[in-house]
């Protein structure tokens, strides 16, 4: 099992004050590592509206690099807008995954559309930054990753990753919506689709990961970090309904891969358990974004109800393996 | 150009149909027989909500299009699970054999919140001559992409030039409130794809027919035959706004031609039919769909008030 160093909660959005787009949530953390910090990506909420309906907007926070707890800018407002009306990503663009390829800096995002019969739909954006990350303007209005035959809804909290010449795109896809007394939960898996460019993407066609839970088990968030000649995947996963039910929310699991296409889990080496302390991540951990910077690995992660009161970070003793 | 109407050939609300439909015969298409032909069409039942469900169903209609052989007692496709693309709605389907099966490209609606629906195209197939259907998956064959971002649908099919051509309409923008109604207007294009199986389809990404009512003219359910060695490729087009309401901004057949399947060249003085003063077709005409039978072309299309109640036929006299 990965010994996980827990060095704390980095970021709180209630603490903070930076007008009504940025209430509560700092969910999703993904970074891109510069010379003298570390910005975090993250997408935060303003309060919900009179019907209880959030929008979540994508932001950032640059840590100094040589202490993560320093907080050396926040930005001032939503650095990516929401789509136009009537399109995938009108009411979200949430989770974020953002990479830096030499000088181009793209974020891979999920998104919200409301709908009818069941509360949204999600489809997977791109967007590029051409001021160092700063804001980002999409590529086009629609998404770059959308619905396919045995992929109907909810293609979600996209990872993106390069691996030499080949782009990697780790998402959720929904399988089927359960309906327990009108209140409706997607069950979705985690697939991966690559790509030569980044845009256009071959998808792979299957779930990669057996469940565990139940068969309604789900899972999302996949990051996948290259180590000591393995694939090593961070992922989230939880019951189908009820996840707000203490042992039922999310959980981080592991596996592992030499090809990128068979995986195999193995949940109790993951390393990253939730705090007994009755603190901000003691009922639930997701969404794990792994990085490597000077030598060590170092893991951000939201906490409870969803990452509502923010990320935290851990650092790995040695390596993983 | 020159067609020759024969009328209103099917009238949904003087025959029992499936699913609990009372209404609407829309986008008539054609499966042809040696004797008959099958003419699929979208109608309606409503929810307890007063909204709409759209059912395909069909008719067999003689080779004189007088006689109504049969129409569709059981369901042919059933609509989508909870969340799915074409869970509200499937409106139309457009048929194409493929060796002893036929292909139904469908175009599934589900209803949003901001908008009121949004669309993509399925495919669904058949192995008893088109009686019913049975989805190929669950999702979409076809649907938003980063330059087409909504409203993906009105799917027509056509093998020919040993490729299987799909033409289709996307959406490129929703106008907010500007419709007399209250509700957001949609504007929307034809576009054009091409497929080896007929299954995984090639978007070529551009728009293919030129505007003739300006940027917001919408250009809906585009239909191609080839005769001789021209291609022709019928449409209906409207205002984006106000369609419902006044006469001169609702729907009317478009035209185009095309000698090599990529340029075409927009030619409507020339499409050859009209509405008809004082007819069930005197207001609007829309939904065209042109199919080959027994040596002849014909055109089938809705007429008044989007087909509510049933679709007409014209056979070509002159090209």
């Amino acid at each position: 099992m990965y010994k996980w160093q827990k060095l704390g909660r980095v970021f709180n959005p209630e603490e903070i004050t930076r007008g009504t787009w940025m209430k509560e949530y700092a969910q999703a953390p993904s970074v891109v590592i510069f010379e003298k910090f570390v910005r975090v990506y993250f997408c935060c909420r303003p309060l919900p509206d009179e019907k209880g309906q959030y929008v979540s907007y994508m932001a950032y926070v640059d840590l100094h690099r040589n202490n993560l707890f320093e907080i050396l800018e926040i930005s001032e407002e939503p650095v990516l807008k929401l789509g136009e009306l009537g399109t995938f990503d009108e009411f979200g663009t949430y989770p974020t995954s953002v990479i830096k390829v030499e000088e181009d800096i793209r974020v891979y995002y999920g998104s919200f559309a409301r709908c009818e019969s069941v509360p949204f739909n999600a489809a997977i954006g791109v967007a590029k930054s051409e001021d160092n990350g700063k804001t980002f303007w999409r590529l086009g209005p629609g998404p770059i990753l959308s619905y396919s035959p045995d992929e109907p809804f909810v293609l979600g909290s996209p990872k993106i990753r390069k691996f030499g010449d080949t782009w990697y795109i780790w998402y959720c896809a929904g399988k089927k919506w359960v309906n327990v007394n009108g209140s409706k939960q997607p069950v979705y898996k985690i697939r991966m689709a690559e790509s030569t460019d980044g845009l256009n993407w071959k998808k792979q066609g299957k779930d990669i990961l057996e469940n565990v839970l139940e068969e309604n088990e789900c899972q999302a968030s996949a990051d996948v970090i290259f180590a000591n000649g393995k694939y090593h995947m961070f992922f989230s996963y939880r019951y189908n309904v009820d996840f707000k039910t203490k042992g039922r929310g999310y959980r981080i699991g592991y596996a592992h891969s030499t090809d990128l296409k068979n995986w195999i889990r193995e949940d109790r080496k993951a390393g990253m358990e939730i705090s007994s302390d009755g603190g901000w991540d003691s009922e639930s951990v997701s969404y794990a974004h792994l990085f490597r910077m000077d030598d060590r690995i170092y893991m951000l992660y939201q906490g409870n109800q969803m990452g509502k009161t923010g990320f935290g970070l851990a650092i790995l003793e040695g390596d993983l393996y | 150009m020159k067609w020759r109407k024969l009328g209103k050939i099917f009238d949904p609300t003087e025959h029992k149909l499936p699913n609990n439909c009372e209404a609407f015969a829309q986008s008539p298409q054609a499966l042809v027989f040696e004797d008959f032909v099958r003419i699929y069409f979208t109608t309606r039942a409503q929810e307890a909500n007063g909204k709409y469900l759209g059912h395909i169903s069909f008719v067999d209609l003689n080779s004189d299009f007088n006689t109504v052989l049969r129409v569709a007692d059981k369901t042919v496709i059933p609509l989508g699970e909870l969340g799915s693309f074409d869970e509200h709605g499937i409106f139309p389907m457009n048929v194409i054999r493929k060796n002893k099966q036929v292909y139904g490209y469908t175009s599934g609606l589900s209803r949003r919140v901001s908008v009121p629906l949004e669309t993509s195209i399925g495919l669904a197939i058949s192995d008893d001559d088109g009686l019913t259907y049975k989805k190929y998956g669950s999702g979409p064959i076809l649907t938003s992409s980063l330059y087409e971002p909504f409203l993906v649908c009105d799917a027509f099919v056509a093998y020919m030039e040993n490729l299987y051509h799909m033409w289709y309409i996307y959406g490129i923008k929703w106008i907010k409130n500007a419709e007399i109604d209250g509700a957001p207007s949609r504007v929307y294009k034809i576009a054009h794809a091409v497929s080896i199986d007929g299954i995984s389809w090639e978007k070529e990404g551009r728009l293919l027919i030129s505007d003739k009512l300006g940027p917001e003219e919408c250009q809906a359910l585009p239909t191609v035959i080839k005769l001789k060695s021209r291609y022709h490729m019928f449409f209906c087009y409207r205002q984006a706004i106000g369609f419902r309401s006044y006469r001169d901004r609702g729907y009317r057949i478009g035209y185009a031609y095309s000698d090599d399947l990529e340029n075409w060249t927009r030619d409507d003085e020339n499409v050859g039919i009209d509405v008809s003063e004082g007819d069930w077709d005197s207001e609007m005409m829309c939904y065209p769909h042109v199919f080959n039978f027994r040596d002849k072309t014909y055109l089938l299309y809705n007429g008044n008030e989007f087909g509510k109640y049933g679709f007409g036929i014209a056979v070509l006299e002159q090209n």
